[in-house]
């Protein structure tokens, strides 16, 4: 009898726990994904994905890019058969341009999605998603803020200077380009060598691939606009005059400068060949004082000098603009920072091939709730974080195993979550959604140098350097427009630059502007297609936005 | 004995010398011009991720640390890979042994009528190349063998250098050889497989060699076809898998406190030199093995020496 | 024996002169059991995909295929060679090639030569193994360390200027003209003792009696290299090269595609370099291109092959076909 008793709970056990393995009301699959950034497979065991398959049937079987994306892209667009869900990185465009994904907008309502439909709809958010034809391809993994946005600090382009140089200047920071290289030729006459004898290199500038950005955008920051790509937008002008700088004579000042500071020594020759390890070493050996770049872009060099304990090597960013004498005496207003920018065309797509498109977007919902969010970002309450009166905290154990990439893999969906639409910014109880981003968590990771530092700086966080972020333009940010149908202009465009700069900038004084006009006369013919297309662009998107 | 043979004899005597020290010499400069930047790598291998970034490490870690090794090895995954890689290059190089040995040795018989079209079809499958998408299409979407095992093994059955490495061996071989065990009444397979292949040793070995090289070193055919199964993933694949990963670690980082906290754990150099290491040690592993057949020649030519 | 065989192998030996083709063939089956499979194999996957040229005149879509993507006649080679850049690779690739192809060569001889003189045994086999060690480095790593090498400060031009060889130190990573040997010098870096096996294994089917001969005819070291060593490792040897020469228009890609900045460009990108910028390189893939670039190598490399085999067979060397 009582063994008939254990085998009647057993089988009420079992019975009670189906339907709520399959409270989505369908049965298990197993979905095909491909992401367009190289990535970690999760263990079997992962505990997220465990949960995403318990509670809502979804199994994922995940390639990661493993050559160039661009090439895969291509070979998977040839193909017959493509993933159900279908992330193509920094080249989605072409996901979209070969006909690859399906329209999401007939599955999105605010009945059926109450979390997209509110995600996509604030705002009028839509109009700057959607395409010309009014079809929604892409729901952005990034960019879409609840409530507050948080600033701590910038993570986007700036020039960048040594801790110690300005420590040395006595925590006086430099406003404009002149002040800025006058400031390293000064340090650089007092201390030409580090204490253990190399050589200081003044300014590095790193040209390598698509990070050539070092080396090409800094204009447009110069002459006070945030990052529009290779063009410049007077946006006060309601036609948003659009204009390539490079081969502008307000261009021709700062190359001019560079030049300058090349024979003054501030610049090696080496820097125009040096690929981005090598430049990753030179700058954790703390021997480049200053360089223009983006401050994700040389986050492990940061991580080894801090690890090292050399912190007064440790950079700080600076919103530098041009000097009035370079700009007809016009005083420029600085504006690194911009208002937060959907990151349009990036993120999952829900493929032709895929059988389940409903259920996909279903899935997208679901982890949109503000259940799932945290579990996506932080983890589970207990285990991953704890709360104290309403605030979600981590201890430095906590914090630091997100990072670990083995713990990532038993721990983490990444490559899901990465892909996939979220909530950024602060929920509606005040925590940050990003564990990185909650106060509590930012300011017990900052090293005593750093507060020591910014407190002789007068400024709390390194965001007081900058401009609170303007308000973002109607185009968005004009690097996102996809150049496909310029393609081959956009890169002569681009190819002329790579191989002009680097000869203006080291070329003798007195050619310099031989060569600057034969480098314009160059580019001229693929600048003037890019323009037009630009500007062609940027009002087609102002005018959805705004109406 | 002359004197002027005597004289011969001692001219040659210091010649005899003066040569192997020279060529002595010359081999170690090459070898240390070698063996630096591959212990270079080595050195690497065994550093401190954090500290390696910095640069300027000679032939000796600076920070010991067995971190890059940990890192690679710690993945489970790894093991299957390992799997994968073994019994695809042992299958593949039989295979193609087999195959290409034999094809090699009818191309080698000049009363054959066929040898002529056939040589010239087969060489220019060297030459001639229908593109990436084109031999896409036909493996994944006609013949349908992408996310399967044998996507490895039956496009990589043969390959024309080492046919034509073997043919040009076999034409060394003396055709006294053939045409006796003819006059015996041995038709072409078995004056092949009885008298020709086991002649063919050193050959042989240098063409299983190339074949196990390049088909331990592939990574390509896996990206093609079988990123999607975890499974079927070779051990080149799950290693350029990590180099990627860990080229992207920082811009992947959406704040820099976690740029930061992910790029203190491995640092690139030293995972990409542990994973040129891990690469070479299989095949460091078969050569000597194989090497004894390269110097068979040697140890004759040295007896009388 | 069965008597099958001893019919069959008298006819084999002396053919009757005016045997039919089929009939020759009917007594060739054993030879064509080891050889038609592979004919077949070789049709099926490497002349099987040569639909795919067509594409080459096509403004190729995947969506619509072969069908439906629209002709454009030679608009894709038009606009390849309309190019600069294109005409640049063109030059590029064969410059870096025949490069490679006469130092890699000669450097493989020389060490392979010098290799096959050593008596010590260990000592032979520990030079090999060392040697063929960067085989193994991946290329990244390699270039890597060459930028180091060859930098403005690095061992190479600190030694230059000591030994006052040069007044300052050469900017060899960024003059377009020294790009083409750069890659020629790490190339024979990497691929030399590698490159040294199939000679050494040519080397141990020189039969032992001919040095015997060769000393006993008074021939010292040099002579014994030049008259029984290389006269036997010749045939590998025009094998290899004619091989290589219809290789011409292949220079790598890797190397080249790590080893170019801005200052080089006009001197670096192959046309492999080339193919993958214009037909990957932006949102929407110009598959044409592609094929186009790749068809134009076949065509050139198979011509260069029948050329130099056409002139191997008039020197009454040994030939590849």
């Amino acid at each position: 009898m009582k063994k008939f008793i254990a085998i009647l709970l057993t089988l009420c056990l079992i019975l009670s726990l189906v339907p709520m393995a399959l409270a989505e009301g369908a049965e298990p699959i197993t979905v095909t994904v491909f992401r367009g950034d190289p990535g970690d497979q999760p263990t079997e065991d992962n505990k997220i994905y465990k949960k995403i398959e318990d509670e809502l049937g979804i199994k994922f079987e995940i390639e990661f890019l493993a050559g160039n994306l661009d090439e895969t892209l291509g070979l998977k667009i040839a193909d017959d058969v493509y993933p159900d869900l279908f992330d193509g990185g920094n080249s989605a465009e072409t996901l979209e341009n070969a006909e690859v994904l399906i329209d999401l907008l007939p599955y999105i309502s605010e009945e059926k999605t109450p979390n997209l439909y509110k995600h996509i709809y604030t705002n009028d958010r839509i109009k700057q998603l959607t395409t010309d034809d009014g079809k929604l391809y892409i729901i952005p993994n990034y960019g879409i803020n609840y409530n507050d946005q948080i600033q701590n600090y910038c993570n986007g382009p700036a020039f960048f200077i040594q801790k110690q140089v300005i420590a040395w200047n006595n925590y006086q920071v430099p406003k404009t380009l002149n002040e800025y290289f006058d400031l390293i030729e000064r340090f650089l006459a007092e201390n030409p060598t580090t204490p253990d004898g190399t050589p200081y290199q003044g300014f590095a500038i790193l040209c390598e691939g698509w990070r050539h950005f070092c080396l090409i955008n800094p204009v447009q920051h110069l002459m006070g606009r945030p990052n529009d790509g290779e063009v410049l937008i007077d946006v006060n002008d309601p036609g948003f005059h659009t204009e390539t700088f490079i081969d502008k004579p307000y261009a021709k000042a700062y190359y001019a400068k560079l030049n300058e500071e090349y024979h003054k020594g501030l610049i090696s020759k080496d820097t125009f060949v040096m690929n981005y390890d090598q430049y990753i070493a030179a700058l954790s050996n703390g021997t480049v004082l200053g360089m223009f770049d983006q401050t994700w872009d040389f986050g492990t060099a940061t991580a080894s000098l801090e690890t090292s304990g050399m912190y007064a090597n440790t950079y700080l960013a600076l919103p530098l603009v041009y000097d009035p004498e370079y700009v007809d005496g016009k005083v420029i207003e600085e504006h690194y920072l911009n208002g937060t920018v959907m990151n349009k065309d990036r993120g999952f797509g829900i493929s032709t091939s895929c059988k389940y498109p409903e259920r996909m977007v279903q899935l997208m919902e679901t982890l949109l709730s503000d259940e799932w969010q945290k579990t996506l970002q932080w983890g589970f309450e207990g285990e991953d974080y704890s709360v104290e009166n309403g605030r979600m905290l981590m201890t430095r154990e906590q914090y630091v195993n997100r990072s670990d990439a083995q713990w990532q893999r038993a721990n983490q969906a990444k490559a899901i979550w990465e892909s996939m639409p979220k909530k950024q910014g602060t929920m509606d109880d005040g925590n940050a959604w990003d564990p990185g981003n909650q106060p509590e968590i930012y300011f017990e990771q900052m090293s005593d140098y750093d507060k020591e530092f910014y407190s002789a700086c007068g400024v709390k966080k390194p965001a007081d350097f900058f401009n609170p972020p303007i308000e973002l333009a109607p185009y968005g940010e004009a690097w996102q427009i996809d150049k496909a149908p310029i393609d081959i202009d956009y890169n002569d465009f681009l190819a002329i630059q790579d191989r002009w700069l680097p000869t203006i900038i080291t070329c003798d004084p007195a050619e310099l502007d031989a060569n600057w006009d034969a480098f314009v006369a160059e580019i001229t013919p693929s600048a003037t297609v890019y323009t037009n297309f630009m500007q062609e662009q940027v009002l087609k998107l102002v005018e959805q936005a705004t109406n | 004995m002359t004197a002027a043979n005597l004289h011969v004899k001692k001219n040659k005597k210091r010649r005899d010398i003066a040569f192997p020290i020279v060529n002595t010499i010359i081999l170690c400069l090459l070898m240390f011009v070698t063996l630096f930047p591959v212990l270079n790598t080595l050195a690497y291998s065994f550093n401190d991720g954090m500290d390696a970034v910095k640069g300027g490490i000679g032939i000796w870690p600076r920070v010991f640390s067995t971190d890059a090794y940990k890192e690679l090895l710690a993945d489970k995954a790894v093991y299957q890979a390992f799997w994968i890689s073994l019994s695809k290059t042992v299958i593949t190089t039989l295979l193609n042994l087999f195959w290409t040995s034999m094809l090699a040795y009818a191309l080698s018989r000049k009363e054959y009528v066929l040898r002529k079209f056939i040589t010239t079809v087969l060489v220019l499958t060297m030459y001639v190349n229908a593109g990436l998408i084109p031999n896409y299409l036909l493996i994944s979407t006609t013949l349908k063998l992408s996310k399967s095992y044998w996507v490895y093994i039956i496009p990589t059955m043969f390959s024309c250098f080492n046919m034509i490495v073997i043919r040009t061996y076999i034409l060394g071989l003396p055709e006294a050889l053939v045409e006796s065990a003819r006059i015996d009444g041995a038709g072409d397979l078995r004056a092949f497989f009885q008298i020709i292949l086991p002649l063919c040793l050193p050959v042989m070995a240098t063409v299983a060699l190339f074949v196990a090289v390049g088909s331990w070193n592939s990574w390509f055919d896996t990206y093609l076809y079988n990123g999607s199964k975890k499974n079927l993933y070779t051990l080149q694949y799950l290693l350029r898998m990590k180099l990627a990963t860990t080229q992207n670690s920082s811009n992947a980082a959406n704040s820099t406190a976690d740029a930061l906290a992910s790029a203190s754990r491995v640092a690139p150099i030293t995972v990409r030199s542990a994973i040129s290491v891990v690469s070479a040690v299989p095949i460091l592993i078969v050569y000597p093995f194989l090497q004894k057949y390269f110097v068979t020649g040697m140890a004759l030519g040295s007896v009388k020496g | 024996m069965s008597t099958v065989t001893k019919a069959q192998s008298p006819k084999a030996l002396t053919p009757k002169k005016k045997a039919g083709f089929f009939q020759r063939l009917g007594r060739q089956w054993q030879l064509m059991i080891m050889s038609v499979p592979m004919l077949l194999y070789v049709l099926l996957f490497n002349y099987g995909p040569l639909w795919g040229w067509l594409t080459a005149f096509q403004d190729y879509q995947p969506k619509k295929g072969l069908a439906g993507s629209p002709w454009v006649g030679l608009d894709n080679f038009k606009f390849l060679f309309g190019r600069e850049d294109f005409r640049l690779a063109i030059r590029n690739t064969l410059a870096m090639s025949v490069i490679n192809l006469v130092l890699g060569t000669v450097s493989a001889v020389l060490l392979a030569v010098l290799l096959n003189e050593v008596r010590n045994r260990a000592f032979k086999r520990t030079v090999q193994t060392v040697t063929y060690l960067p085989h193994f480095l991946s290329m990244v790593i390699v270039v890597s360390m060459a930028q180091n090498i060859f930098a403005s400060n690095g061992p190479i031009n600190q030694l230059l200027v000591s030994l006052h060889l040069a007044k300052e130190p050469i900017f060899f990573l960024g003059k377009g003209e020294y790009f083409w040997w750069l890659v020629g010098v790490i190339n024979v870096w990497k691929e030399v003792g590698w490159n040294t096996i199939i000679y050494i294994a040519a080397m141990t089917s020189i039969d032992p009696c001919l040095y015997e001969a060769a000393s006993i005819d008074g021939a010292g070291r040099f002579q014994r290299i030049l008259h029984v060593t290389l006269p036997g490792i010749k045939s590998t040897f025009m094998v290899l090269l004619i091989m290589n020469i219809g290789h011409l228009m292949e220079a790598g890609f890797e190397i080249q595609y790590l080893l170019r900045s801005g200052l080089t460009m006009k001197y670096s990108d192959t046309i492999d370099v080339f193919a993958l910028i214009y037909s990957f390189g932006s949102s929407k893939p110009h598959y044409a291109y592609g094929t186009a670039a790749g068809m134009f190598k076949s065509v050139v490399g198979i011509i260069l092959l029948f050329g130099a085999n056409k002139i191997a067979q008039a020197l009454d060397e040994d030939t590849l076909i």
